[in-house]
């Protein structure tokens, strides 16, 4: 039934009254015409209403005359009559054209470019490659060939795997895959020198190659040669011998970290006072919206971002609302042994930082020193690692 | 005359189980509960209110009392009545 109904709209249908008194004959009439008549209805004695197709209006004419009876045309519906509207209103067609070019435009824009993948090259490296190839914000994104930009990546960045270049709706998504760097190895035949690290003093030489410089006991600086690949022979007459010196040298390392804390501390309490301000922001202008200024002396803000249809959708129209939550400044005298227990998880997590993978702590001297407003720690660790790094011998 | 005509083609068609609308040209009534009233094959309106609507076939008058009837459709060979239909009568 529904198909039927859309079937008259588009092509188009009268609501008419007639009215006589031979209704009968009339619809009798129509019938054996042919002419298709629906939803008739008896509003009166004389007076009947229905719905007839346009060909079959024209097509009354004709029995209208026979019974004699009036028509009256109530409405005129379906897409045709719509049309005619339509053709009447031009500017309304025009506007409606003008909306459907300037939206199929605006999606045939970029208006976002992001990069994933990326560990070690910068955004802003990527983005300016991109720009030199004509690629930023607001370009037509038709206009790019995709191919020819993953060329261009790959070209710039000698570590790259992989790049692929991706259309999300108006968002171009980079995708880049960065080559793991092998470790700097020098081959097994290159001739090279075991040189120290780090300062430390040397507990334990052992030189699988090459001869050893340096003992137990032995105080070594950064670059300094621990294992030696040059052999010379005590007889001057043989010549000298390069080989790739290999081996570990164990040596005690110091590291020191040092921290300070104030003890009396101002903190910031929040009283729960909240005042709301909202922001409508076009791009990076924005105008807020606020009754008066903010009724608080000490306060932090907060900006969250209204999401509109519940969703994360970037437009360059957003909704903003400032949060500005009172706060009171509190002057806090911290416990001093509570705070020396925090300065120390602090402290022992930054010298972890310092320390390589693969060391044995000898010892730990840790230091508190109180000073006026100040706590402050001094930890000296003391480790034993493999100080050696190959270079190669010239 | 025309009875004889008749009695042949009704035994004809039982004969050789053919659809008797067809062969005796006579009005197909189906109804939709008491919603809706199709009736193929009939000989024009000779009263429609909607109230009471008499549809003219080969059977006879076909009368049918309801309310709130409509004409959803008039084509020469079917027509569609909606409404609440309560009472279907043919008068031979």
């Amino acid at each position: 039934m529904q198909v039927i109904r859309l079937w008259n709209y588009l092509r188009g249908y009268v609501i008419i009254k007639v009215e006589g008194l031979t209704l009968e004959r009339f619809l009798n009439l129509a019938a054996t015409r042919d002419i298709y008549l629906w939803d008739i209805r008896r509003l009166d004695y004389t007076l009947l209403e229905m719905k007839v197709g346009i060909g079959g209006f024209k097509g009354l004419e004709e029995v209208v005359e026979r019974v004699g009876c009036r028509v009256e045309i109530m409405n005129r519906n379906g897409l045709p009559f719509l049309l005619q509207r339509l053709k009447k209103r031009k500017m309304l067609g025009f506007g409606f054209f003008i909306f459907l070019a300037i939206i199929l435009f605006l999606f045939s824009l970029i208006w976002d470019i992001q990069v994933a993948g990326n560990k070690r090259i910068a955004e802003e490296e990527i983005f300016q490659t991109l720009e030199n190839v004509g690629i930023r914000r607001g370009i037509i994104k038709y206009r790019i060939d995709r191919e020819y930009v993953e060329d261009r990546l790959l070209d710039e960045f000698e570590d790259l795997s992989f790049a692929s270049v991706e259309f999300k709706g108006t968002r171009l998504v980079v995708e880049i895959k960065e080559q793991d760097l092998p470790p700097e190895s020098i081959d097994m035949d290159t001739p090279c020198n075991i040189v120290a690290t780090k300062k430390g003093v040397v507990l334990k030489t052992i030189a699988k190659n090459g001869s050893a410089l340096v003992r137990k006991g032995d105080v070594v600086d950064e670059g300094d040669v621990l294992i030696t690949g040059l052999i010379r022979d005590e007889d001057p007459e043989v010549e000298d011998m390069l080989v790739h010196a290999e081996g570990e040298v164990l040596a005690r390392t110091v590291y020191t970290y040092a921290l300070e804390e104030p003890i009396v501390k101002k903190v910031e309490k929040e009283t729960g006072q909240v005042y709301e301000a909202h922001e409508l922001r076009f791009g990076k202008r924005g105008i807020i919206f606020s009754k008066d200024d903010i009724p608080f002396e000490d306060y932090i803000e907060k900006t969250r971002k209204v999401k509109l249809f519940g969703r994360e959708i970037d437009v360059p129209i957003k909704i903003l609302v400032h949060e500005y939550r009172e706060v009171e400044v509190v002057e806090e005298k911290q416990d001093i042994d509570a705070l020396k227990n925090t300065i120390y998880m602090k402290a022992i997590e930054g010298i972890n930082e310092q320390l390589a993978e693969r060391v044995e702590v000898e010892s730990k001297d840790v230091n508190y020193k109180v000073d006026g407003n100040m706590l402050s720690i001094h930890i000296v660790v003391e480790v034993i690692e493999d100080i050696g790094r190959k270079q190669p011998l010239t | 005359m025309k009875d004889r005509m008749d009695d042949i083609k009704y035994s004809v068609s039982e004969a050789l189980e053919l659809p008797k609308d067809v062969m005796l040209d006579l009005p197909r009534i189906i109804m939709l509960g008491n919603i809706q009233l199709n009736v193929s094959n009939h000989r024009g309106i000779i009263e429609y209110t909607q109230e009471a609507l008499r549809i003219n076939s080969n059977a006879g008058v076909i009368k049918i009392i309801g309310k709130d009837m409509e004409l959803k459709t008039i084509l020469s060979e079917e027509i569609i009545v909606v409404g609440t239909i309560e009472k279907v009568e043919i008068i031979g």
